[in-house]
Protein backbone atom coordinates (compact mmCIF):
# COMPACT_ATOMS: atom_id res chain seq x y z
CA UNK A 1 0.00 0.00 0.00
CA UNK A 2 1.33 3.56 -0.14
CA UNK A 3 2.31 5.51 2.69
CA UNK A 4 0.08 8.99 3.19
CA UNK A 5 1.85 12.12 3.78
CA UNK A 6 0.60 13.88 6.73
CA UNK A 7 1.87 16.97 8.25
CA UNK A 8 3.64 15.82 11.24
CA UNK A 9 3.32 19.45 13.22
CA UNK A 10 -0.49 18.76 13.71
CA UNK A 11 -0.57 15.67 15.15
CA UNK A 12 1.93 16.33 18.83
CA UNK A 13 3.52 19.95 20.50
CA UNK A 14 6.28 20.41 18.74
CA UNK A 15 8.77 23.97 18.85
CA UNK A 16 7.10 25.67 16.10
CA UNK A 17 8.69 25.73 12.52
CA UNK A 18 11.22 22.68 13.27
CA UNK A 19 14.78 23.57 13.60
CA UNK A 20 16.99 24.20 10.18
CA UNK A 21 20.80 23.45 9.91
CA UNK A 22 21.90 26.65 8.39
CA UNK A 23 25.16 26.33 6.96
CA UNK A 24 26.89 26.66 3.58
CA UNK A 25 30.07 25.41 1.81
CA UNK A 26 32.79 26.66 -0.40
CA UNK A 27 33.32 23.52 -2.75
CA UNK A 28 37.08 23.38 -4.74
CA UNK A 29 37.03 21.27 -7.78
CA UNK A 30 40.76 20.46 -6.65
CA UNK A 31 43.61 20.42 -8.58
CA UNK A 32 42.48 18.57 -11.67
CA UNK A 33 39.04 20.16 -11.42
CA UNK A 34 40.83 23.10 -12.03
CA UNK A 35 42.63 22.53 -14.61
CA UNK A 36 39.41 20.48 -15.78
CA UNK A 37 37.47 23.88 -15.97
CA UNK A 38 39.53 26.09 -17.00
CA UNK A 39 40.52 24.09 -20.39
CA UNK A 40 36.91 24.09 -20.44
CA UNK A 41 35.88 27.05 -20.92
CA UNK A 42 38.27 27.38 -23.94
CA UNK A 43 36.30 24.82 -25.47
CA UNK A 44 38.67 21.86 -24.97
CA UNK A 45 38.19 18.60 -23.46
CA UNK A 46 41.07 16.95 -20.63
CA UNK A 47 41.48 13.63 -19.21
CA UNK A 48 44.19 12.26 -17.32
CA UNK A 49 46.74 8.92 -18.16
CA UNK A 50 48.32 7.18 -15.02
CA UNK A 51 51.76 6.96 -15.75
CA UNK A 52 51.98 3.72 -14.19
CA UNK A 53 49.31 1.62 -15.63
CA UNK A 54 47.49 3.98 -18.43
CA UNK A 55 44.09 3.60 -16.70
CA UNK A 56 42.71 7.02 -18.38
CA UNK A 57 40.65 8.94 -15.97
CA UNK A 58 37.56 11.10 -17.14
CA UNK A 59 36.84 13.62 -14.99
CA UNK A 60 40.68 13.74 -15.00
CA UNK A 61 42.97 13.37 -11.87
CA UNK A 62 45.81 14.21 -9.93
CA UNK A 63 46.66 10.44 -9.38
CA UNK A 64 45.57 7.33 -10.08
CA UNK A 65 43.44 5.76 -7.51
CA UNK A 66 44.71 1.97 -7.90
CA UNK A 67 48.36 2.61 -7.86
CA UNK A 68 48.63 5.61 -6.24
CA UNK A 69 51.41 7.06 -9.32
CA UNK A 70 51.17 10.36 -11.00
CA UNK A 71 48.71 11.13 -13.83
CA UNK A 72 49.18 13.49 -16.97
CA UNK A 73 46.55 15.22 -18.64
CA UNK A 74 45.93 14.49 -22.69
CA UNK A 75 42.99 16.40 -25.00
CA UNK A 76 39.89 14.34 -25.95
CA UNK A 77 37.23 15.41 -28.25
CA UNK A 78 34.54 15.25 -25.80
CA UNK A 79 32.16 13.08 -27.54
CA UNK A 80 30.83 9.65 -26.22
CA UNK A 81 28.56 7.19 -26.51
CA UNK A 82 25.21 6.72 -24.19
CA UNK A 83 25.94 3.67 -21.64
CA UNK A 84 22.61 3.44 -19.92
CA UNK A 85 19.61 5.88 -19.40
CA UNK A 86 16.77 7.14 -18.13
CA UNK A 87 13.79 9.57 -18.38
CA UNK A 88 12.84 10.61 -14.96
CA UNK A 89 8.84 11.93 -14.62
CA UNK A 90 9.10 13.05 -10.94
CA UNK A 91 11.54 15.28 -9.03
CA UNK A 92 13.25 14.81 -5.80
CA UNK A 93 9.50 16.51 -4.08
CA UNK A 94 7.77 14.78 -5.85
CA UNK A 95 6.37 16.95 -8.63
CA UNK A 96 6.47 16.24 -12.75
CA UNK A 97 9.70 16.68 -14.92
CA UNK A 98 10.70 15.76 -18.18
CA UNK A 99 14.29 14.65 -18.48
CA UNK A 100 16.25 12.29 -20.36
CA UNK A 101 19.13 11.48 -17.79
CA UNK A 102 22.42 8.99 -19.22
CA UNK A 103 25.47 7.79 -18.09
CA UNK A 104 28.46 8.81 -20.85
CA UNK A 105 31.00 7.00 -22.24
CA UNK A 106 33.77 9.41 -23.33
CA UNK A 107 35.66 8.56 -26.21
CA UNK A 108 39.36 8.18 -25.76
CA UNK A 109 39.56 7.34 -21.87
CA UNK A 110 38.36 4.99 -19.55
CA UNK A 111 35.58 7.00 -17.91
CA UNK A 112 31.90 8.02 -17.77
CA UNK A 113 30.08 10.68 -16.51
CA UNK A 114 26.31 11.50 -16.13
CA UNK A 115 24.38 13.84 -17.94
CA UNK A 116 21.59 15.44 -19.96
CA UNK A 117 20.89 14.53 -23.04
CA UNK A 118 19.10 17.50 -24.95
CA UNK A 119 18.09 17.93 -28.76
CA UNK A 120 16.82 13.90 -29.32
CA UNK A 121 13.79 12.64 -30.50
CA UNK A 122 14.79 9.70 -28.93
CA UNK A 123 17.26 8.12 -26.97
CA UNK A 124 18.91 4.32 -27.32
CA UNK A 125 22.06 2.50 -25.53
CA UNK A 126 25.05 2.99 -28.02
CA UNK A 127 24.09 6.50 -29.57
CA UNK A 128 27.06 8.71 -30.30
CA UNK A 129 26.37 12.19 -28.64
CA UNK A 130 28.89 15.44 -28.23
CA UNK A 131 28.95 17.99 -25.45
CA UNK A 132 27.00 21.28 -25.68
CA UNK A 133 28.62 23.89 -23.88
CA UNK A 134 27.12 27.14 -22.13
CA UNK A 135 28.58 30.42 -23.26
CA UNK A 136 31.94 31.64 -21.14
CA UNK A 137 30.18 34.15 -19.28
CA UNK A 138 27.78 31.58 -17.93
CA UNK A 139 30.15 29.00 -16.31
CA UNK A 140 30.19 28.80 -12.81
CA UNK A 141 33.01 25.85 -12.84
CA UNK A 142 30.99 23.12 -12.35
CA UNK A 143 29.79 19.92 -14.84
CA UNK A 144 26.66 22.33 -15.61
CA UNK A 145 28.89 24.10 -17.74
CA UNK A 146 28.49 21.51 -20.57
CA UNK A 147 24.80 21.88 -21.12
CA UNK A 148 23.82 18.77 -21.88
CA UNK A 149 24.95 15.73 -24.62
CA UNK A 150 23.27 16.32 -28.22
CA UNK A 151 23.64 13.63 -30.50
CA UNK A 152 26.29 13.26 -33.52
CA UNK B 1 46.59 -17.08 18.93
CA UNK B 2 48.58 -15.13 21.53
CA UNK B 3 46.01 -15.26 24.32
CA UNK B 4 46.86 -12.23 27.31
CA UNK B 5 44.77 -11.60 30.13
CA UNK B 6 45.03 -8.44 32.23
CA UNK B 7 43.15 -7.86 35.44
CA UNK B 8 40.11 -6.76 34.60
CA UNK B 9 40.64 -6.63 30.51
CA UNK B 10 40.25 -9.30 28.28
CA UNK B 11 43.07 -9.18 25.98
CA UNK B 12 43.55 -11.54 23.13
CA UNK B 13 45.85 -10.65 20.94
CA UNK B 14 47.13 -13.11 17.43
CA UNK B 15 49.75 -10.33 16.71
CA UNK B 16 51.94 -7.51 17.68
CA UNK B 17 51.33 -4.52 15.91
CA UNK B 18 53.89 -2.30 14.60
CA UNK B 19 54.25 1.33 12.73
CA UNK B 20 56.64 1.49 10.08
CA UNK B 21 55.43 5.00 8.30
CA UNK B 22 53.56 8.07 9.13
CA UNK B 23 52.96 11.22 6.54
CA UNK B 24 51.05 14.22 6.81
CA UNK B 25 50.10 17.32 4.59
CA UNK B 26 51.04 20.83 5.76
CA UNK B 27 48.06 22.03 7.91
CA UNK B 28 46.75 25.21 6.37
CA UNK B 29 43.50 26.69 5.05
CA UNK B 30 43.94 24.59 1.46
CA UNK B 31 41.28 26.36 -0.99
CA UNK B 32 42.36 24.45 -4.15
CA UNK B 33 43.04 20.46 -3.16
CA UNK B 34 39.82 18.63 -2.75
CA UNK B 35 39.88 16.24 0.54
CA UNK B 36 41.20 13.58 -1.83
CA UNK B 37 43.85 15.04 -2.98
CA UNK B 38 45.25 15.77 0.41
CA UNK B 39 44.43 12.33 1.82
CA UNK B 40 46.49 11.33 -1.45
CA UNK B 41 49.43 13.66 -0.99
CA UNK B 42 49.62 12.02 3.02
CA UNK B 43 49.04 9.07 2.10
CA UNK B 44 51.88 8.59 -0.94
CA UNK B 45 54.58 9.89 1.96
CA UNK B 46 53.49 7.17 4.37
CA UNK B 47 53.87 4.29 1.72
CA UNK B 48 57.22 5.96 0.77
CA UNK B 49 58.60 6.22 4.06
CA UNK B 50 57.25 2.29 5.20
CA UNK B 51 59.27 1.28 1.39
CA UNK B 52 55.50 -0.35 0.38
CA UNK B 53 53.04 0.30 -2.40
CA UNK B 54 49.41 0.93 -2.32
CA UNK B 55 49.50 -2.33 -3.64
CA UNK B 56 50.69 -4.29 -0.47
CA UNK B 57 47.95 -2.59 1.74
CA UNK B 58 45.22 -5.34 2.97
CA UNK B 59 42.78 -3.16 4.65
CA UNK B 60 42.23 0.52 5.00
CA UNK B 61 40.78 2.49 7.81
CA UNK B 62 39.34 6.31 7.26
CA UNK B 63 39.09 8.33 9.92
CA UNK B 64 36.83 12.09 9.48
CA UNK B 65 34.75 13.77 11.83
CA UNK B 66 31.87 15.20 11.26
CA UNK B 67 30.18 15.31 7.22
CA UNK B 68 29.26 19.09 7.94
CA UNK B 69 32.98 20.44 7.64
CA UNK B 70 33.38 18.88 4.48
CA UNK B 71 29.64 19.29 3.57
CA UNK B 72 29.28 15.72 1.71
CA UNK B 73 26.92 13.07 3.31
CA UNK B 74 28.88 9.61 3.84
CA UNK B 75 32.44 11.71 3.21
CA UNK B 76 33.79 7.89 3.52
CA UNK B 77 32.77 7.05 0.17
CA UNK B 78 33.71 10.71 -1.45
CA UNK B 79 37.08 10.05 0.50
CA UNK B 80 37.95 6.66 -0.65
CA UNK B 81 39.48 7.12 -3.74
CA UNK B 82 42.86 9.54 -2.04
CA UNK B 83 42.50 6.88 0.76
CA UNK B 84 43.86 3.83 -1.13
CA UNK B 85 40.16 2.13 0.34
CA UNK B 86 39.23 0.88 -3.57
CA UNK B 87 38.75 -2.59 -3.87
CA UNK B 88 39.72 -3.52 -0.54
CA UNK B 89 37.95 -3.46 2.89
CA UNK B 90 38.02 -0.18 4.15
CA UNK B 91 35.69 1.26 6.54
CA UNK B 92 35.73 4.87 8.18
CA UNK B 93 35.75 5.73 11.89
CA UNK B 94 35.04 8.68 13.85
CA UNK B 95 34.19 10.03 17.53
CA UNK B 96 34.37 13.65 16.68
CA UNK B 97 38.10 15.45 17.95
CA UNK B 98 38.52 12.15 19.32
CA UNK B 99 38.99 10.34 15.61
CA UNK B 100 42.58 11.45 15.69
CA UNK B 101 43.75 8.86 17.96
CA UNK B 102 40.67 6.37 17.62
CA UNK B 103 40.96 5.83 13.55
CA UNK B 104 44.65 4.24 14.47
CA UNK B 105 43.21 1.96 17.29
CA UNK B 106 40.92 0.87 14.78
CA UNK B 107 43.83 0.17 12.41
CA UNK B 108 45.17 -1.14 15.68
CA UNK B 109 42.85 -4.18 15.68
CA UNK B 110 42.32 -5.15 12.10
CA UNK B 111 45.94 -6.08 12.63
CA UNK B 112 46.16 -7.46 16.45
CA UNK B 113 43.14 -9.56 15.48
CA UNK B 114 45.00 -11.23 12.60
CA UNK B 115 42.63 -10.17 9.75
CA UNK B 116 44.92 -8.41 7.99
CA UNK B 117 48.77 -7.83 8.05
CA UNK B 118 49.27 -4.51 6.62
CA UNK B 119 46.47 -1.98 7.34
CA UNK B 120 46.96 2.04 6.30
CA UNK B 121 45.18 4.52 8.25
CA UNK B 122 43.82 7.61 6.92
CA UNK B 123 42.82 11.22 8.51
CA UNK B 124 41.70 13.64 7.00
CA UNK B 125 39.51 17.27 7.21
CA UNK B 126 38.59 19.95 5.36
CA UNK B 127 37.27 22.55 7.28
CA UNK B 128 37.69 25.78 5.53
CA UNK B 129 34.54 24.67 3.05
CA UNK B 130 32.35 25.13 5.76
CA UNK B 131 30.45 28.62 5.71
CA UNK B 132 29.89 30.96 7.80
CA UNK B 133 32.76 29.83 9.76
CA UNK B 134 33.58 25.83 10.81
CA UNK B 135 32.19 26.54 14.24
CA UNK B 136 28.47 26.55 12.74
CA UNK B 137 28.99 22.72 12.25
CA UNK B 138 29.27 22.85 15.78
CA UNK B 139 25.89 24.08 16.45
CA UNK B 140 24.23 20.94 15.72
CA UNK B 141 25.76 18.72 18.39
CA UNK B 142 23.80 20.18 20.84
CA UNK B 143 20.19 18.73 22.05
CA UNK B 144 17.58 20.76 19.57
CA UNK B 145 15.05 20.62 22.22
CA UNK B 146 17.30 21.39 25.85
CA UNK B 147 20.30 23.19 24.52
CA UNK B 148 20.40 24.63 21.32
CA UNK B 149 18.00 27.55 21.87
CA UNK B 150 19.96 28.95 24.30
CA UNK B 151 22.50 29.30 20.94
CA UNK B 152 25.34 27.37 22.90
CA UNK B 153 29.05 27.66 21.11
CA UNK B 154 31.35 25.24 21.85
CA UNK B 155 34.10 27.83 23.06
CA UNK B 156 31.69 28.64 25.89
CA UNK B 157 31.92 25.05 27.16
CA UNK B 158 35.30 25.43 27.15
CA UNK B 159 35.94 28.76 28.70
CA UNK B 160 33.26 27.03 31.46
CA UNK B 161 35.80 23.86 32.18
CA UNK B 162 39.18 26.07 32.20
CA UNK B 163 37.26 28.54 34.78
CA UNK B 164 36.10 25.26 36.66
CA UNK B 165 39.78 23.82 36.08
CA UNK B 166 41.44 26.89 37.32
CA UNK B 167 39.51 27.27 40.13
CA UNK B 168 39.68 24.18 41.55
CA UNK B 169 42.63 23.93 41.43
CA UNK B 170 44.48 27.27 41.89
CA UNK B 171 45.35 28.46 38.59
CA UNK B 172 46.33 31.82 36.85
CA UNK B 173 45.69 32.06 33.55
CA UNK B 174 49.54 33.24 33.47
CA UNK B 175 50.50 29.52 34.14
CA UNK B 176 48.07 28.44 31.26
CA UNK B 177 49.02 30.33 28.52
CA UNK B 178 53.07 28.93 28.85
CA UNK B 179 51.12 25.99 27.01
CA UNK B 180 50.59 28.13 24.28
CA UNK B 181 54.08 29.67 24.06
CA UNK B 182 55.50 26.14 24.47
CA UNK B 183 53.66 24.43 21.77
CA UNK B 184 53.83 27.47 19.22
CA UNK B 185 57.39 28.07 19.83
CA UNK B 186 57.64 23.88 19.04
CA UNK B 187 55.64 24.70 15.68
CA UNK B 188 58.52 26.54 14.57
CA UNK B 189 60.62 23.28 13.88
CA UNK B 190 57.62 21.60 12.15
CA UNK B 191 57.27 21.92 8.32
CA UNK B 192 53.58 21.81 8.03
CA UNK B 193 52.80 24.32 10.61
CA UNK B 194 49.55 26.80 10.20
CA UNK B 195 50.49 28.91 13.72
CA UNK B 196 53.58 28.65 14.61
CA UNK B 197 55.20 31.88 16.31
CA UNK B 198 57.32 33.15 18.81
CA UNK B 199 55.28 34.74 21.61
CA UNK B 200 55.03 35.83 24.96
CA UNK B 201 52.36 34.90 28.15
CA UNK B 202 51.59 38.86 27.56
CA UNK B 203 50.85 38.34 24.12
CA UNK B 204 48.64 35.36 25.07
CA UNK B 205 46.95 37.30 27.96
CA UNK B 206 46.37 40.71 25.94
CA UNK B 207 45.01 38.72 22.84
CA UNK B 208 41.38 39.03 21.81
CA UNK B 209 38.94 37.81 24.01
CA UNK B 210 36.52 35.36 23.25
CA UNK B 211 34.71 33.70 25.73
CA UNK B 212 36.46 34.68 28.99
CA UNK B 213 38.67 33.14 30.03
CA UNK B 214 39.50 31.90 26.68
CA UNK B 215 41.30 34.37 24.40
CA UNK B 216 42.38 33.98 21.20
CA UNK B 217 46.08 32.88 21.39
CA UNK B 218 44.45 29.79 24.00
CA UNK B 219 42.85 28.33 20.72
CA UNK B 220 44.18 26.52 18.01
CA UNK B 221 42.79 27.31 14.39
CA UNK B 222 40.63 25.27 12.34
CA UNK B 223 43.18 23.67 9.56
CA UNK B 224 42.29 21.90 6.78
CA UNK B 225 45.09 18.70 6.41
CA UNK B 226 45.37 14.49 6.10
CA UNK B 227 48.14 12.26 7.72
CA UNK B 228 48.71 8.78 7.47
CA UNK B 229 49.97 5.84 9.04
CA UNK B 230 50.70 2.06 8.30
CA UNK B 231 50.78 -0.71 10.78
CA UNK B 232 51.90 -3.99 9.88
CA UNK B 233 52.14 -7.19 11.59
CA UNK B 234 55.58 -8.53 12.89
CA UNK B 235 56.44 -11.10 10.19
CA UNK B 236 56.28 -7.92 7.73
CA UNK B 237 57.66 -5.17 9.83
CA UNK B 238 61.20 -7.17 10.16
CA UNK B 239 61.14 -7.06 6.57
CA UNK B 240 60.97 -3.37 5.96
CA UNK B 241 63.18 -1.58 9.28
CA UNK B 242 65.70 -2.71 11.96
CA UNK B 243 63.10 -0.28 14.36
CA UNK B 244 59.92 -0.55 13.84
CA UNK B 245 57.54 0.88 16.83
CA UNK B 246 55.36 -1.09 18.27
CA UNK B 247 51.68 -0.35 19.75
CA UNK B 248 51.63 -1.44 23.13
CA UNK B 249 48.34 -0.29 24.91
CA UNK B 250 45.10 1.31 23.65
CA UNK B 251 42.27 2.82 25.31
CA UNK B 252 38.91 4.46 24.65
CA UNK B 253 36.06 5.74 27.27
CA UNK B 254 33.16 7.69 26.49
CA UNK B 255 31.58 9.66 29.57
CA UNK B 256 28.04 11.15 29.68
CA UNK B 257 26.03 12.74 26.94
CA UNK B 258 25.05 14.51 29.80
CA UNK B 259 28.06 17.58 30.08
CA UNK B 260 26.26 19.46 32.46
CA UNK B 261 26.51 16.83 35.02
CA UNK B 262 29.70 16.36 34.85
CA UNK B 263 32.64 18.34 37.20
CA UNK B 264 34.65 19.60 34.31
CA UNK B 265 37.96 20.20 36.39
CA UNK B 266 39.05 16.81 35.62
CA UNK B 267 38.84 14.51 32.15
CA UNK B 268 37.62 11.14 33.28
CA UNK B 269 37.01 9.94 30.04
CA UNK B 270 40.90 10.28 29.36
CA UNK B 271 41.59 8.98 32.84
CA UNK B 272 39.63 5.66 32.28
CA UNK B 273 40.82 5.68 28.40
CA UNK B 274 44.58 5.78 29.75
CA UNK B 275 43.60 2.95 32.36
CA UNK B 276 42.75 0.83 29.56
CA UNK B 277 45.56 1.33 27.80
CA UNK B 278 47.90 1.11 30.66
CA UNK B 279 46.76 -2.32 31.72
CA UNK B 280 47.59 -3.09 28.04
CA UNK B 281 50.77 -1.59 28.17
CA UNK B 282 52.08 -3.06 31.42
CA UNK B 283 52.12 1.04 32.71
CA UNK B 284 51.85 1.26 36.32
CA UNK B 285 53.60 4.83 36.82
CA UNK B 286 52.85 6.77 33.54
CA UNK B 287 54.67 9.57 34.97
CA UNK B 288 58.04 7.54 35.34
CA UNK B 289 57.66 5.06 32.78
CA UNK B 290 56.22 7.43 29.61
CA UNK B 291 59.33 9.69 28.36
CA UNK B 292 57.38 11.29 25.89
CA UNK B 293 53.66 12.83 25.35
CA UNK B 294 51.27 14.28 22.69
CA UNK B 295 47.99 15.25 24.50
CA UNK B 296 45.20 16.66 22.65
CA UNK B 297 45.58 20.26 23.10
CA UNK B 298 43.07 22.37 20.67
CA UNK B 299 43.13 24.88 23.80
CA UNK B 300 46.03 25.49 26.10
CA UNK B 301 44.23 24.60 29.22
CA UNK B 302 43.26 20.51 27.67
CA UNK B 303 47.26 20.09 26.89
CA UNK B 304 47.65 20.73 31.48
CA UNK B 305 43.68 18.72 31.54
CA UNK B 306 44.84 16.14 29.58
CA UNK B 307 48.24 15.72 30.91
CA UNK B 308 46.54 14.97 34.35
CA UNK B 309 43.92 13.17 33.01
CA UNK B 310 46.91 10.26 31.68
CA UNK B 311 47.99 10.74 34.91
CA UNK B 312 51.77 12.33 33.88
CA UNK B 313 50.98 15.18 36.63
CA UNK B 314 48.75 14.84 39.60
CA UNK B 315 46.13 16.80 39.59
CA UNK B 316 46.83 20.22 39.56
CA UNK B 317 50.62 19.43 38.72
CA UNK B 318 50.48 20.05 35.42
CA UNK B 319 50.95 23.60 35.16
CA UNK B 320 53.45 23.32 37.68
CA UNK B 321 55.19 21.42 35.34
CA UNK B 322 54.95 23.03 32.77
CA UNK B 323 56.20 26.06 34.59
CA UNK B 324 59.86 24.71 35.90
CA UNK B 325 60.36 23.12 31.99
CA UNK B 326 59.39 19.99 32.72
CA UNK B 327 57.35 19.51 29.57
CA UNK B 328 60.01 21.21 27.17
CA UNK B 329 61.56 19.37 24.36
CA UNK B 330 64.44 19.05 26.38
CA UNK B 331 62.72 18.44 29.79
CA UNK B 332 62.17 15.45 31.50
CA UNK B 333 58.60 14.36 29.88
CA UNK B 334 58.40 16.30 26.35
CA UNK B 335 55.09 17.45 25.75
CA UNK B 336 53.33 18.13 22.06
CA UNK B 337 56.55 18.69 21.10
CA UNK B 338 55.21 18.74 17.62
CA UNK B 339 53.79 21.84 18.43
CA UNK B 340 50.35 20.46 18.68
CA UNK B 341 47.00 21.36 17.58
CA UNK B 342 47.96 24.94 18.83
CA UNK B 343 51.15 25.34 16.36
CA UNK B 344 50.44 22.87 14.04
CA UNK B 345 47.04 23.10 13.65
CA UNK B 346 43.55 21.44 14.18
CA UNK B 347 42.11 19.37 11.46
CA UNK B 348 40.27 17.55 14.02
CA UNK B 349 40.31 14.01 12.76
CA UNK B 350 43.87 15.15 10.98
CA UNK B 351 45.42 15.92 14.03
CA UNK B 352 46.51 12.16 13.91
CA UNK B 353 49.62 13.65 12.30
CA UNK B 354 50.79 15.57 15.28
CA UNK B 355 49.59 13.13 18.25
CA UNK B 356 49.99 9.32 16.77
CA UNK B 357 52.35 10.23 13.91
CA UNK B 358 54.69 12.18 15.80
CA UNK B 359 54.89 9.77 18.77
CA UNK B 360 55.99 7.38 16.06
CA UNK B 361 58.46 9.65 14.69
CA UNK B 362 59.60 10.73 18.19
CA UNK B 363 60.24 7.18 19.31
CA UNK B 364 61.62 5.67 15.57
CA UNK B 365 64.20 8.65 15.85
CA UNK B 366 62.60 10.32 12.70
CA UNK B 367 61.03 13.40 13.88
CA UNK B 368 64.01 15.73 13.01
CA UNK B 369 65.00 19.01 14.41
CA UNK B 370 61.83 18.00 16.76
CA UNK B 371 63.72 15.32 18.23
CA UNK B 372 63.73 15.62 22.25
CA UNK B 373 66.58 15.67 23.81
CA UNK B 374 66.57 12.59 26.30
CA UNK B 375 66.59 9.23 24.92
CA UNK B 376 62.81 7.70 24.52
CA UNK B 377 61.69 4.41 24.87
CA UNK B 378 57.65 4.65 25.35
CA UNK B 379 55.51 7.70 24.29
CA UNK B 380 52.18 8.22 24.54
CA UNK B 381 49.11 10.53 22.30
CA UNK B 382 45.77 10.95 22.86
CA UNK B 383 42.69 12.95 21.47
CA UNK B 384 39.38 13.65 22.97
CA UNK B 385 35.70 14.51 20.95
CA UNK B 386 32.34 13.49 20.31
CA UNK B 387 30.32 15.62 22.76
CA UNK B 388 33.75 17.14 25.32
CA UNK B 389 32.98 12.91 26.45
CA UNK B 390 35.18 10.73 24.62
CA UNK B 391 39.37 9.85 25.57
CA UNK B 392 41.11 8.09 23.33
CA UNK B 393 44.79 6.90 24.07
CA UNK B 394 47.48 4.85 22.45
CA UNK B 395 51.03 3.99 24.23
CA UNK B 396 53.60 3.01 21.92
CA UNK B 397 57.18 1.83 22.60
CA UNK B 398 60.20 1.22 20.31
CA UNK B 399 60.60 -2.03 22.56
CA UNK B 400 58.45 -5.12 21.88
Amino acid sequence: MIDKIVDPEKLRHFPPGGGKIELYWLYTSGKAGNEFFRKLREGKFIAARCKKCGRRYFPPRIFCEFDFSETEFFEISGEGCVEAFTIAKLDLNENPMEEIIALIKLEGTDGRILHLIGEAKDVCIGMKVKPVLKKVDEMTGTISDIKYFKPV
Amino acid sequence: MEVEVIKGLKFHKKQDVAIVGAGMTAFKRRMLETGKELSYYAVKQALEEAGLDIKDVEMVVLGSAPDAFDGISLKEEYLLEGAGGCDRPYMRYFVGGGTAVFAPIAGYWHVASGLADVCLVVCEEKMSCCQPHPQSAFKYIWDPILDRPLKPNLIWIFALEMRRYMHVNNVKHEDIALVSVKNKANALDHPCSHVAGKITVEDVLNSEPMALPVRRLDVSPPSDGAAALVMVAPHIARQLTDDPVWVTGVGWNLDTTHWTNRDLYFPRYTAEAARMAYRMAHITDPRKQIDVAEPYDPFDYKELHHMEGLGLAKKGEAPILTKEGVTARDGDLPVCPSGGLLGVGNPISAAMGVKVCEIYWQLAYRAGKRQVAKEVTTGICQAWGDLMQIGTVMVMSNKR
